[in-house]
């Protein structure tokens, strides 16, 4: 059957991919300088530089370094992060929960926000909230994220003084456990009320932020997936027989609708990663993209590594299972028997 | 305006079922108003078939969609007529008919797949992809047999049920009724409704319905979608049924079974059928009169044998020496020449004059009316009374020459 | 020449005597104007590029570099609407309306060379892999593959942090990332025109492959490579703004994401102009550009609007 081929050759090509991504990883790390010189200190002699360098395997062919460089990554071993004074699979560990939650939250935002606009807009077409809808998509598809954060950070911040930069308040955050990383869940776990409402304020604004310019590009979808649904003859034919124009809408037109927009979903969270970047450094949010950022300006090469390296194996996964998805759900629209 | 012609005797006295009167429907477009139906009037009798015939663009799959007012809302508009329905229980009380043009939106989703049904040209478009064939044709009896679907002890229902049963629930409720107090009830309601649906596509002869419900559209062949669609439509046994071309998309083997049962189902339930079609020898086969139209217009009614043998209308004329027979000689082919005119913002005159042998200069002055020539109705000036128009009979057309 | 198969109610006219081709080019061109959006877009993009273009003499240009940002420590922190300074100035004395306006030459500068470069690369080897085929063509897609894994921002912004922080270093980073786009336009092209029937008829006449690359796969990706680098012109300078904004341009450029960021420590205090105006620019930029390349994208190319 088509589709199982389909998925299992998206499935070999996949272990592929990420080889050749961290290659390119891997020769950019070599490209730019020295990647131990975070290690160094100014006033190292030479010699002591060349043991250094020997050390870390800087003399081997490149080839060489690049297998031990890959073998540490299998093992779990990813070097020494210099801007967290800590291993850098420790690092990572300890900083992923912070971004997860954050993206997760922004997710939740941007496809319920996006498929409710986007379906608004869609069955309404060429009036008022249609066209308030377009304008919105495309706003939000070129809104530089680092300004639009600041202009919320100008209102919300600054001037009403609702939110607090940071993930938490710091008696509140030490007062739970931390089994999972996850404010809101660990919150939940330990029944603690305060801590979760905590975790909400903190989160609204970058969540919100992060998730803007996803909730952009699913209403835009949505949108044109709805109108183009709404023009297909089963939907008169759902209408002949009867049936409210409500029904229609919904169990008709907005559920194929959505198949298409399931597409925009390994896009969404293209954004939301790099957002997480700009977002994390404005909010201090203390998670993976404010440490890539730090690693950026301080040229902690490991750190930058791990994080392209992390990043992309994420990115690919979930476009894996999204294009898997929608091969799925369209094969019984599109696929003839 | 003339009524149509009388259909013979033996139909003559049947009760009506639909009379459309006057129907215009307008289409707003960048240069203006385009009368894509204009000012048509036919009737459908008690268990006849009636078949619309043109060519594409004629108007006629407009007209059809005013009856369940399915035309797109913008551009077209309902510029004016109506479109008066008696039902099965209105002609049997002897009441008076809705106008459906006029009726409001309520009434008219009470109408729709209940007493008044329609399949569609390409039945795989007018199928729901994402959902099964069961689904689908379960719909229509939630929505217009729900009654029968709760049975009599209607009290011992829970309301949760009640209103599955209306496909009136959200997607709470249609959680909640997957759990144990709603359950049984809800599963119960189920196999009722599969039973139903089961029944209707049985009538279409398909073996084995139950194995077809849980397939997907595309899992079936284009002859058994379009019996499903006639299942789906046939399943409340509706007065009316529009068939809009439920031929065109299917090969020619198939086409013949399917025009079958459509006659067959017919006569058992007594449906009157008004069949949209360009197929003439479709039509011919098919319908027991039926209605020519062109750019907007009806422009000949009248009984099928006698429409095919003795055609009155110009354009009907040209039809039917344009479709090649197997009599014909080689090299007869004839083609209408011309194009259909501007039908936007149009001025008075008959609109096959671009087209017509025998058109006068009168003919692009008149908008010729639809009038009795025996059993027969044709909208040509050169049937007119001279008398009646107030113009010299010299400047009538004639319309010669021999018949097929 | 077969007018292939793509999409478009209007397919750009590339062939057929001149006057034709003018007149098509004039339906085009008002069937897209007939779209108030993009219009907009393209006033805002025309009121940019004056702005750009105009930058010597809308301002003083700064001594020695015009493209640093002026500082005039007696003038710190002025609000919009000081005397000399319609936008208020920086936190080191600079004209923020001067950042505005040179930094719109910078983006110009830096979208057009970004997508000049991008352009040329992604055709080079889109074409290639379509022409040669076989196993070169399963590499370089393999190759095309590898770059998109790695989300756009976040690559170029670990190539300008490998190579040190400065603009130019920017702008290679973005080249780096934003070629393979084109590649696969122009390789999907070919692979299309070699699965229709009229290649081989043509060949059957003797045209040479090369020969029907260039009157006919040239002028059919003319369109789609249009309207991305259009769009790309727009995401550009938005990604550059973010990269100078994390802060891997030189400081002090007049360069919209540097201001922003050099104005975000004030925002505390109440000062918000600084961040305000040069983030609203590129705001605008990004929002301009998308703008005419949906509206291109509409006209010329409507099908594509699904992925």
């Amino acid at each position: 059957m088509q589709i199982r081929e389909y998925i299992l050759r998206r499935l070999m090509i996949f272990p592929l991919i990420i080889i050749g991504t961290s290659i390119i990883v891997f020769t950019l790390s070599r490209v730019g300088g020295n990647p131990i010189a975070i290690y160094l200190e100014h006033e190292m002699t030479p010699a002591e530089v060349a043991e250094i360098e020997e050390r870390y395997g800087l003399n081997d062919p490149l080839p060489v370094q690049y297998l031990a460089w890959a073998g540490g990554v299998l093992t779990g071993d990813m070097g020494w992060s210099g801007v967290s004074a800590q291993p850098v699979t420790e690092a990572l560990l300890d900083r992923v929960g912070a971004t997860l939650e954050l993206a997760l939250f922004a997710a939740v935002v941007a496809v319920t926000l996006g498929i409710g606009l986007g379906t608004f807009g869609g069955a309404r077409r060429d009036r008022l909230p249609d066209h308030l809808t377009r304008v919105f998509s495309i706003s939000g598809a070129s809104m530089p994220i680092f300004w639009f954060a600041i202009l919320l950070l100008i209102l919300f911040w600054v001037n009403l003084g609702w939110v607090s930069i940071g993930r938490s308040d710091p008696t509140i955050f030490a007062s739970i456990a931390h089994p999972t990383g996850l404010y809101t869940v660990d919150a939940i776990l330990a029944g603690s009320l305060t801590a979760f409402l905590d975790a909400l304020a903190y989160m609204a604004l970058p969540a919100i932020t992060l998730g803007f310019g996803a909730t952009a590009i699913i209403a835009r979808m949505m949108r044109s997936s709805l109108v183009e649904e709404l023009n297909e003859d089963y939907v008169d034919a759902a209408r002949a027989k009867g049936l409210p124009e409500k029904l229609v809408l919904r169990r008709h037109a907005r559920r194929n609708a959505l198949i298409p927009t399931v597409t925009v979903i390994g896009l969404g969270f293209g954004f939301l990663l790099q957002g997480t970047v700009v977002v994390e450094i404005i909010f201090r949010w203390p998670g993976l993209g404010r440490w890539m950022a730090d690693a950026v300006l301080r040229g902690d090469q490991a750190t930058i590594m791990a994080y392209v390296l992390f990043t992309s194996v994420l990115f690919l996964a979930v476009n894996l299972i999204v294009d898997v998805m929608y091969a799925y759900l369209d094969r019984r629209v599109v696929l003839g028997a | 305006m003339t009524a149509p012609a009388a259909s013979p005797p033996s139909r003559a006295t049947a009760p009506l079922v639909v009379s459309v009167q006057d129907l215009r429907v307008h289409f707003k477009v960048k240069a203006g108003m385009a009368h894509a139906v204009d000012g048509v009037s036919f009737d459908v009798r008690d268990g006849e078939t009636l078949g619309l015939v043109g060519e594409t663009g004629c108007g006629k799959t407009v007209t059809a969609r005013s009856f369940l007012r399915l035309v797109k809302s913008p551009p077209g508009i309902y510029a004016g007529g109506k479109i008066d329905f008696w039902s099965r229980d209105t002609r049997r009380s002897g009441g008076e008919p809705v106008d459906l043009l006029g009726i409001s939106d309520r009434e008219m989703l009470a109408i729709r797949g209940d007493r008044i049904a329609m399949i569609f040209q390409d039945p795989a478009k007018a199928l729901n992809p994402a959902m099964s064939i069961g689904d689908q044709v379960a719909e229509v009896f939630y929505q217009h047999r729900s009654d029968d679907l709760i049975g009599e002890r209607s009290d011992r229902v829970p309301t949760l049920v009640r209103r599955a049963s209306r496909q009136l629930t959200t997607g709470p409720e249609r959680l909640a009724l997957r759990l144990p107090p709603w359950r049984r009830q809800s599963r119960a309601l189920r196999r009722r409704v599969d039973a139903l649906v089961a029944g209707a596509l049985a009538e279409t002869q398909i073996a084995n319905p139950r194995k077809i419900m849980d397939r997907y559209p595309h899992e079936l062949s284009g002859g058994m979608k379009q019996r499903v669609m006639i299942a789906q439509a046939l399943a409340c046994n509706p007065d009316l049924l529009i068939a809009d071309e439920p031929t065109t998309a299917l090969d020619v083997t198939i086409q013949a079974r399917i025009l079958e049962l459509i006659a067959d189902l017919q006569e058992r339930h007594g449906t009157s059928v008004l069949y949209i079609s360009h197929d003439l020898s479709l039509v011919r086969q098919m319908c027991d009169r039926v209605a020519v139209m062109y750019a907007g217009r009806i422009v000949e009614t009248g009984d099928t044998p006698a429409v095919f043998s003795d055609p009155l209308h110009p354009y009907t004329r040209g039809l039917m020496a344009a479709v090649p027979s197997a009599t014909q000689k080689r090299g007869e082919l004839q083609a209408i020449e011309g194009n259909v005119p501007e039908m936007v913002n149009p001025t008075p005159s008959c609109r096959f004059h671009t087209r017509c042998r025998f058109a006068v200069d009168l003919c692009r002055r008149v908008d010729p009316e639809l009038l009795d020539v025996g059993d027969q109705g044709v909208a040509c000036l050169a049937y007119a009374s001279a008398a009646e128009l107030g113009v010299p009979e010299s400047s009538l057309p004639l319309v010669e020459g021999p018949n097929r | 020449m077969v007018e292939l198969s793509a999409p478009g109610r209007i397919p750009l006219p590339t062939h057929g005597p001149f006057a034709v081709r003018v007149r098509r080019l004039a339906e085009v061109a008002r069937e897209v104007l007939r779209n108030p959006t993009t219009v907009a877009g393209l006033v805002i993009i025309v009121a940019l590029l004056t702005m750009a273009f105009l930058a010597p003499v809308l301002t003083e240009p700064n001594t020695p570099d015009p493209y640093q940002m002026p500082r005039d420590w007696t003038m710190r922190d002025a609000p919009p609407g000081t005397p000399g300074h319609p936008l208020g100035t920086t936190s080191t004395g600079g004209d923020v309306f001067y950042g505005v306006v040179w930094g719109a030459r910078t983006s110009l500068q830096l979208s057009v060379i970004v997508v000049g470069i991008t352009v040329t690369v992604g055709i080079i080897v889109g074409s290639l892999a379509g022409f040669i085929g076989g196993k070169l063509d399963e590499i370089l897609m393999r190759v095309v593959d590898v770059f998109l894994a790695i989300p756009e921002l976040i690559f170029a912004l670990a190539i300008a942090a490998v190579l040190g922080p400065s603009f130019s270093n920017i702008i290679f980073a973005l080249s780096v990332v934003f070629w393979v786009k084109y590649a696969r336009i122009i390789r999907g092209q070919i692979i299309h025109i070699k699965q229709n029937d009229y290649v081989d008829a043509a060949r059957v006449t003797g045209d040479s492959r090369f020969s029907i690359y260039r009157k006919d796969v040239l002028p059919n990706s003319i369109t789609p490579v249009m309207v991305q680098a259009t769009m790309d012109m727009g995401g550009i300078v938005l990604t550059a703004a973010t990269l100078s904004f994390i802060g891997l341009a030189e400081a002090g450029l007049a360069e919209w994401g540097v201001l922003v960021s050099d104005g975000q420590a004030g925002i505390s205090a109440g000062k918000w102009w600084a961040s305000t105006f040069p983030g609203l620019m590129v705001f605008l930029w990004a929002l301009a550009f998308n703008l005419v390349g949906d509206g291109l994208r509409d006209v010329l190319d409507p099908r594509t609007e699904r992925r």
